[in-house]
C-alpha cells in the first residue's frame, strides 16, 4: 500500500488482507483506553479501528500480532523503560504520503490516534529489537540452567524469538549479590535484574505499600526496599511471578523444580474466602507452588502473600493419614468400617450434632447435612463460630468485588481489609487509584487502607457498635450533646461521626467482615449498619472470611429455627443433652473465642468424631480419628464472599487411608439411610441444584441466585 | 565580529546585582512597558524576536509562551531550568551571579504573558553561589513589589521559588527536571507523542512553561525594545537571532564566557579568547560535551548559528565551546566524554543504561592499551543502537560525541587500538575514581 520494501503482508492471515477495515470489540484487559471514541490506524498496511488512546502495544493484538515486551503490564501504567517494542511510526498524510517520524517509538505507550501508520515487521524494527536484547545481556548472567525461570522466562522467550545469536560483549559483567533475601518469601538475584521496574511499579500502583524503589543510577541501578529494610508486604509474592527474568525469586519455590517438570492445574485458593483463582503447581504428587491465574470477577491476577506462601499444610508431615479409633483407654489405628459402626452407633437416636469449618466443599457439605439429617435424624450442624450469629449469609453481600471499581465512595468498618479479604482490599486500592472512588477507613488499629482513605477514623477498640450509633446519629442530624455518650466510649468526636456522615450517599458501600460478629454488641453493629444502609441507599455488605464458609451458610448449614447454633450445640455437650459430636475440619479451640466452653464440651461428649485433613491438638478428647483428603485432593465446587460458586479439581493423590470427605459421608449415608449412594461430585453438585433453590441452573463461575449482586440492599 | 554585549552589558558590576543598581541602569523598563500590554502582544514581540532556546535545543521560544491554554483552568507555572550540567558550558552560572535581575524580570515577564501563578528557578545543586545571588534578587524584588501579590500595582500576582537539584545531570532534561520538582526520582517523563506537551499537561498535571536562564534573560531585551529591533542582531544568518553566549574552554588565551551576534565565525570566537595556547588548532567541541566533535579544517569559515553549525557538521548546543590544541589525544578525550555520560545515565531505559557503560568499557580498555580490532566498528554499532532509541536525549547525547570523533578522526582510533598508545603521545590521564 505504501511501497514499504520489508513489510510481507503474505505473513498475515488472509482474512485480515481481505478486509481491510476491521472492528474488533475492545480487548479485556486493555491498558489505558481513554475514550470510547474510535480512531483509523494502519498496523504493517491493514486498517483497523481501536479506541482513542488505546496504546499500539494492545492494538497489535488485535490483528494477532505481537510486539516484544519487558516492562509493560496492561494493569500498570506504561513506562517505557525496556525499549523492546520499538516499532516505526508514520502520519497518513492528507495526500495519502505517510511520513515517518524520524525515530522509533516505544510501542507500549505510543497511543493511538486517526492516521497513524505503524510497522512492526520492517528491518529496522528487527535490528532494535536485536540491539536492545544485546545490552539486556550484556550484563546478564547467562545462568539459566540453574536458573528458577529457566523455561519459562521472557527474556529467554524474547532472546530466542528476536535476539542476537552470540554477544559481542568482551567485558567484564557487572557483578552483584546473587542470593539476596528481600523478605522471608523473595528473593533478589541483583545480576539477572533487567531494571524494568515491574516489580517497583507494582508496589506503587497495586499494592500500594510502595515497598520497593530503585538506588543508583545508571547501570548500577538497583531495585530495592527503603534501607534495605524488609520487603514487608501482604502481597510481595506477585513481584516474583511479573518479574521477566529470574530477578525476583520464590524462597519457597527457589530451586526446588524445573517450570518443564511440573504439573499444573487450575485451582481456587481456599486461603480466605476470596477464593482467587490460582494455578496449583506440583511435581511427583507434591504440591511446589502457587501462581495467580486470570480471573477478572475475582482477583485480576493477583494473589496474597497469605494464599500464595501459605499451602505448605498439604504436603505436611503432620497430615492425617490412618483411621484411628479408640477401645478402652488405648487409640488404635483401624479400618474405616470399624469407625463407621462405631459411629453409627453412637450417632443413631438423634443426641448428636456437628461443627463445621474450614475448608470444604459443596458437595462434603450438603452430604454431611443430608447424612444428619436423614442418616442421623439430627439437624443440630453449624458452621459458624463468631460470638454473634447471624443467619443471612449472601444476603448481606450485595456488591461483588468487580462492582466495587465504581463506586463513589467506600466505608470500611471495623476490618483490616488485607488481612481478612486481600482481594478486595485491592479493588478498594484500584477503585481510589484508577476511578477517584474515596474510602473511608473506619477501623479500631491503623492498617494497610489508611494509605489511600480519604479518611481514616480511628475509635477505642471493641465500640464498634458505639462508632455505628455514632453514624447514625450524624445522619439524623443531631446535636452535639446527643453524641456525648458514644463519643466518651467510642473516643470519637462528634465532628468526626459528621464527617463520615455526610460522604455516604446511593453510592456508597459499606464493608465489614463476619468477623465484626465477635465483638461487644454485635447484634446492635449488625442492625445500625442496616438502618444506615437503608437511610442512605448504600449498599452494606458484610462478607465471610474464611473458606467455604459462604458455602456452608448457602446450604443451611447454620443453626436457628429450631435447631442448635454453635453455642448452643457446645452448652449441651456440657449438659450431657448432646452425646455425640462431629468435628468437621475444625478446631474449635482455634475458632472459638470462649475456650472454657469448649473444653468443658470436649471432655464431656461422649463420642467425638475428629474429622480433617491434618493432626491436630484434638486427638486426646477424640473417640474416632477419621483423616480426609485435603481440597487439591478431590474435586469440589466453592462459594466465595460475593455468593460466587466456583468448581475446582482435584489433582493430587490423598495420602493414606485419605478418603474425600463426601465419599465418608456418601458411604455413611448408604449405611443409615439407604437409597442409591452418590458416586461423584459432579452428581452431589446435580442434586444439591435441585434441592437448594440458590444453586439451581448456576454454573461455574456464576454468582449463586441467593447472592443478589447489586440487587437488595439490607 | 567583535564581542556583542547586550545580556553581559553590565555583568561584572556589583551595582547591578542590587535592584536599585539594575533599575539605575534601565532594569524593569520591560516590566513596566507589559504590563500595560495584551498578553499576547508579548508573546507577538518574542515572536517577531526570532528568538530559539538557549539550552541547546534551539526550539522557537514564542511556540512555547503561545502553547499555554488562553483559557485558564488551572494552575500556569513558569520553570527555570538552570541545571546547567552540560560539559564545558558555564554561562547560566555567570547570568545567575551577575546579572540575577535580568532572570527575575525575564520569568516574570513570562508569567504575565502565560498568565503563570508561580515560578520555579531549578538550580544544580553545586551552583550555591548563583542559588545566593538569585535568592537575594528575589528577596529585593519582592520587597521593592516586583514579585508577590498585586506586582506594581497592577493585579497581577508571581510568585518565584527556587529548587535546588541534587547533582544529577539528567534533571536538567526537562520532563526529568519536572519529575525532581515534583520530587519524584529524576527521571525523564513521557513526552509527546506518548504523552501532552509539558505547555498542556507539565507539573502537577498542569499547564507548564520550561526555558533556560539565557532565554528568559533575553526576554527584558526583546519586550522593552521591541522583537523587531532584537531580530536584527544576527540578522546574516539563516535563522538565528540575537546575541549568544559562548562558554569557551580548553587550550585557549582567555578562557571564559563571550557574547556573540549569531553569524560571528567560530574563528572570530577563538581569536576573542585569546587564541590557541601550545599548540595548534586540532579540534572543537563548539556546543557542549554532546554534540559532535569538529577538526580545524571543519571549524574553518564555520558560522555561529543554529542552520549554519548543522552545516559545518556540529551544532550550536548550548554554547560550551571547548577548543583543543594539537598536543589532545582525541581517544582519551572522548573517553572522558563517554566517562561522563555513564555516571551522569539515569537509567531509566535499556539503551543508555547498558549502552554508556559498553562504550565506557571499550573506550577504557583502548586507552589503557588493549583495544582489539573491531573495537571501532563496535562502538560504531553501538552508538547506532543508542541513537534515537533511548527514552530521552541522554542517550543521544552520549552516542553523538562517540560516533562523531569516529566519523572525523578515524585514525586515531586506528593508531590507538594498534599500537596501544596515543597518536601524540600523550599519557594516560589521572581521572577521577
Amino acid at each position: 500500500m505504501h511501497g514499504h520494501k520489508t513489510f510481507d503482508s503474505s505473513a498475515l492471515p488472509r482474512a485480515l488482507t481481505e478486509r481491510p477495515r476491521i472492528l474488533v470489540q475492545p480487548l479485556e484487559s486493555m491498558a489505558a483506553v481513554a475514550e470510547t471514541r474510535l480512531v483509523t490506524i494502519t498496523i504493517n498496511d491493514v486498517e483497523l479501528q481501536v479506541p482513542k488512546g488505546e496504546l499500539i502495544v494492545e492494538s497489535v493484538k488485535r490483528l494477532g500480532l505481537e510486539i516484544p515486551i519487558f516492562c509493560y503490564h496492561a494493569r500498570m501504567k506504561p513506562v517505557g523503560m525496556c525499549r523492546m517494542c520499538l516499532v516505526e511510526v508514520g502520519f497518513k498524510q492528507p495526500d495519502g504520503s505517510v511520513r515517518k517520524m524520524p525515530k522509533p517509538q516505544a510501542g507500549c505507550t505510543l497511543p493511538a490516534d486517526n492516521n497513524m501508520v505503524i510497522y512492526t515487521d520492517t528491518e529496522m524494527v528487527h535490528r532494535d529489537r536485536k540491539g536492545v536484547l544485546e545490552f539486556l545481556l550484556v550484563n546478564h548472567p547467562l545462568d539459566c540452567p540453574i536458573c528458577d525461570r529457566g523455561g519459562e522466562c521472557p527474556l529467554q522467550n524474547n532472546t530466542i524469538f528476536y535476539g542476537p545469536s552470540t554477544t559481542r560483549f568482551t567485558e567484564l559483567k557487572r557483578h552483584l549479590p546473587k542470593a539476596y533475601p528481600l523478605s522471608q518469601y523473595v528473593t533478589l538475584d541483583l545480576e539477572r535484574c533487567i531494571q524494568c521496574g515491574r516489580c517497583v511499579r507494582f508496589t506503587e500502583e497495586i499494592s500500594g505499600d510502595a515497598q520497593l524503589a530503585f538506588r543508583f543510577r545508571g547501570s548500577n541501578m538497583q531495585p530495592s526496599t527503603f534501607q534495605l529494610l524488609d520487603f514487608d508486604s501482604k502481597f510481595s509474592g506477585n513481584v516474583i511471578e511479573i518479574c521477566p527474568v529470574g530477578a525476583l525469586t520464590s524462597a519457597k519455590y527457589r530451586f526446588r523444580a524445573r517450570p518443564w517438570d511440573l504439573e499444573t492445574s487450575p485451582f481456587n485458593c481456599l486461603e480466605c474466602s476470596n477464593h482467587c483463582s490460582v494455578w496449583f503447581d506440583h511435581r511427583a504428587g507434591k504440591f511446589v507452588r502457587m501462581n495467580g491465574r486470570t480471573n477478572e470477577a475475582v482477583n485480576e491476577e493477583w494473589t496474597c502473600d497469605k494464599g500464595k506462601f501459605g499451602q505448605d499444610w498439604i504436603n505436611d508431615s503432620n497430615r492425617s493419614v490412618k483411621v484411628m479409633v479408640r477401645k478402652g483407654d488405648a487409640f488404635a489405628e483401624s479400618t474405616w468400617s470399624e469407625a463407621y459402626d462405631q459411629i453409627i452407633a453412637a450417632f443413631s437416636g438423634g443426641h448428636c450434632a456437628a461443627l463445621i469449618g474450614g475448608k470444604q466443599s459443596n458437595e462434603s457439605l450438603f452430604l454431611l447435612g443430608k447424612l444428619f439429617r436423614d442418616g442421623f435424624k439430627s439437624n443440630h450442624l453449624d458452621s459458624r463460630w463468631t460470638r454473634h450469629l447471624t443467619d443471612d449469609a449472601l444476603k448481606l453481600a450485595p456488591d461483588t468485588i468487580a462492582s466495587l471499581e465504581h463506586k463513589k465512595t467506600i466505608l470500611i468498618l471495623g476490618t483490616s481489609l488485607a488481612d481478612e479479604l486481600p482481594m478486595v482490599f485491592l479493588r478498594a486500592r484500584k477503585a481510589w487509584f484508577k476511578n477517584g472512588t474515596q474510602v473511608l477507613n473506619v477501623t479500631a488499629k491503623a492498617n494497610e487502607a489508611d494509605a489511600f482513605a480519604t479518611q481514616s477514623l480511628r475509635y477505642d477498640e471493641d465500640h464498634e457498635a458505639d462508632v455505628v450509633a455514632g453514624i447514625r446519629l450524624a445522619l439524623e442530624g443531631a446535636a452535639d450533646d446527643a453524641f456525648a455518650l458514644v463519643a466518651r466510649r467510642a473516643q470519637v468526636s462528634a465532628a468526626d461521626f459528621r464527617a463520615i456522615a455526610k460522604e455516604l450517599g446511593p453510592d456508597t458501600a459499606i464493608i465489614t467482615s463476619r468477623s465484626i460478629f465477635n465483638v461487644g454488641d454485635a447484634g446492635d453493629v449488625l442492625d445500625g449498619l442496616q438502618a444506615i444502609a437503608r437511610k442512605t441507599g448504600c449498599t452494606f455488605n458484610c462478607y465471610a472470611v474464611n473458606g467455604n464458609d459462604a458455602g456452608a451458610e448457602a446450604l443451611g448449614l447454620i443453626g436457628g429455627q429450631g435447631s442448635l447454633n454453635t453455642r448452643e450445640i457446645l452448652e449441651a455437650c456440657v449438659n450431657y443433652r448432646v452425646k455425640a459430636l462431629w468435628l468437621f475440619d475444625c478446631n474449635p479451640f482455634d475458632l472459638y473465642p470462649d475456650h472454657h466452653l469448649v473444653n468443658d464440651a470436649l471432655e464431656s461428649v461422649a463420642f467425638l468424631v475428629v474429622q480433617g485433613s491434618n493432626s491436630s491438638s484434638l486427638t486426646p478428647y477424640a473417640s474416632v480419628v477419621l483423616p480426609s483428603a485435603a481440597p487439591a485432593e478431590q474435586d469440589g465446587s466453592y462459594v466465595n464472599m460475593e455468593g460466587r460458586l466456583q468448581r475446582g479439581k482435584g489433582m493430587l493423590q490423598a495420602p493414606g487411608d485419605a478418603k474425600p470427605s463426601w465419599r465418608i459421608f456418601s458411604e455413611l449415608l448408604l449405611r443409615t439411610a439407604g437409597g442409591t449412594p452418590y458416586f461423584n461430585p459432579s452428581e452431589i453438585l446435580q442434586a444439591i441444584g435441585q434441592e437448594v433453590p440458590s444453586f439451581a441452573g448456576v454454573g461455574d463461575g456464576e454468582l449463586l441466585k441467593s447472592a443478589v449482586a447489586g440487587g437488595v440492599t439490607a | 565580529m567583535a564581542e556583542l554585549k547586550l545580556l553581559f552589558e553590565h555583568a561584572g558590576n556589583p551595582a547591578y546585582q542590587t535592584i536599585e543598581g539594575y533599575i539605575a541602569k534601565g532594569g524593569y523598563q520591560a516590566l513596566d512597558k507589559a504590563l500595560k500590554m495584551e498578553r499576547q502582544a508579548i508573546i507577538d514581540q518574542i515572536k517577531a524576536s526570532g528568538l530559539r532556546g538557549r539550552g541547546g535545543a534551539g526550539f522557537p521560544t514564542w511556540i512555547k509562551w503561545n502553547g499555554l491554554p488562553k483559557e485558564k483552568t488551572k494552575r500556569h507555572h513558569i520553570v527555570c531550568n538552570a541545571d546547567e550540567g552540560e560539559p564545558g558550558t558555564f554561562k547560566d552560572k555567570q547570568l545567575m551571579e551577575e546579572t540575577p535581575f535580568l532572570l527575575v524580570e525575564g520569568m516574570t515577564l513570562a508569567g504575565i504573558a502565560c498568565q503563570g501563578d508561580a515560578g520555579y528557578i531549578y538550580i544544580r545543586g553545586e551552583f550555591i553561589d548563583a542559588a545566593k545571588a538569585m535568592r537575594k534578587a528575589i528577596d529585593e524584588a519582592y520587597a521593592a513589589g516586583f514579585l508577590g501579590k498585586n506586582i506594581r500595582g497592577s493585579g497581577i500576582d508571581f510568585d518565584l521559588y527556587i529548587h535546588l537539584g541534587a547533582g544529577s545531570y539528567e534533571c536538567g532534561e526537562e520532563s526529568a527536571l519536572m519529575s525532581s520538582i515534583m520530587g519524584e526520582r529524576g527521571m525523564p517523563r513521557l513526552k509527546f507523542p506518548h504523552a501532552p506537551l509539558p505547555t498542556i499537561a507539565g507539573l502537577w498535571d498542569e499547564p507548564t512553561l520550561i526555558n533556560n536562564v539565557e532565554t528568559f534573560c533575553c526576554a527584558p531585551f526583546i519586550v522593552n525594545k521591541g522583537g523587531e529591533w532584537y531580530a536584527t542582531m544576527g540578522a546574516s544568518t539563516k535563522n538565528s537571532r540575537g546575541t549568544k553566549l559562548f562558554s569557551v574552554s580548553g587550550h585557549v588565551g582567555k578562557p571564559g564566557n563571550y557574547e556573540i551576534e549569531f553569524g560571528t565565525t567560530l574563528m572570530e570566537l577563538l581569536e576573542m579568547s585569546g587564541g590557541m595556547t601550545g599548540g595548534k588548532l586540532k579540534a572543537c567541541v563548539p556546543g557542549g560535551s554532546s554534540v559532535p566533535i569538529m577538526t580545524a579544517e571543519m571549524c574553518d569559515g564555520a558560522i555561529i548559528g543554529y542552520e549554519e553549525m548543522m552545516q559545518a557538521g556540529s551544532m550550536v548546543g548550548s554554547g560550551g565551546c571547548m577548543f583543543l590544541n594539537d598536543k589532545t589525544c582525541i581517544v582519551q578525550f572522548i573517553w572522558r566524554t563517554a566517562m561522563f555520560y555513564a555516571v551522569e545515565s539515569c537509567g531509566k531505559c535499556t539503551p543508555c543504561r547498558e549502552g554508556t557503560k559498553w562504550m565506557l568499557q571499550i573506550l577504557e580498555r583502548i586507552v589503557k592499551g588493549n583495544g582489539q580490532p573491531g573495537d571501532k566498528e563496535l562502538l560504531l554499532d553501538i552508538t547506532s543502537q543508542i541513537d534515537g532509541r533511548s527514552f530521552c536525549g541522554l542517550g543521544d547525547a552520549a552516542a553523538w560525541p562517540v560516533a562523531g570523533a569516529i566519523k572525523v578522526f578515524p585514525e586515531e582510533f586506528d593508531y590507538y587500538i594498534a599500537n596501544g598508545k596515543s597518536i601524540v603521545g600523550s599519557p594516560l590521564p589521572m581521572v577521577p575514581a
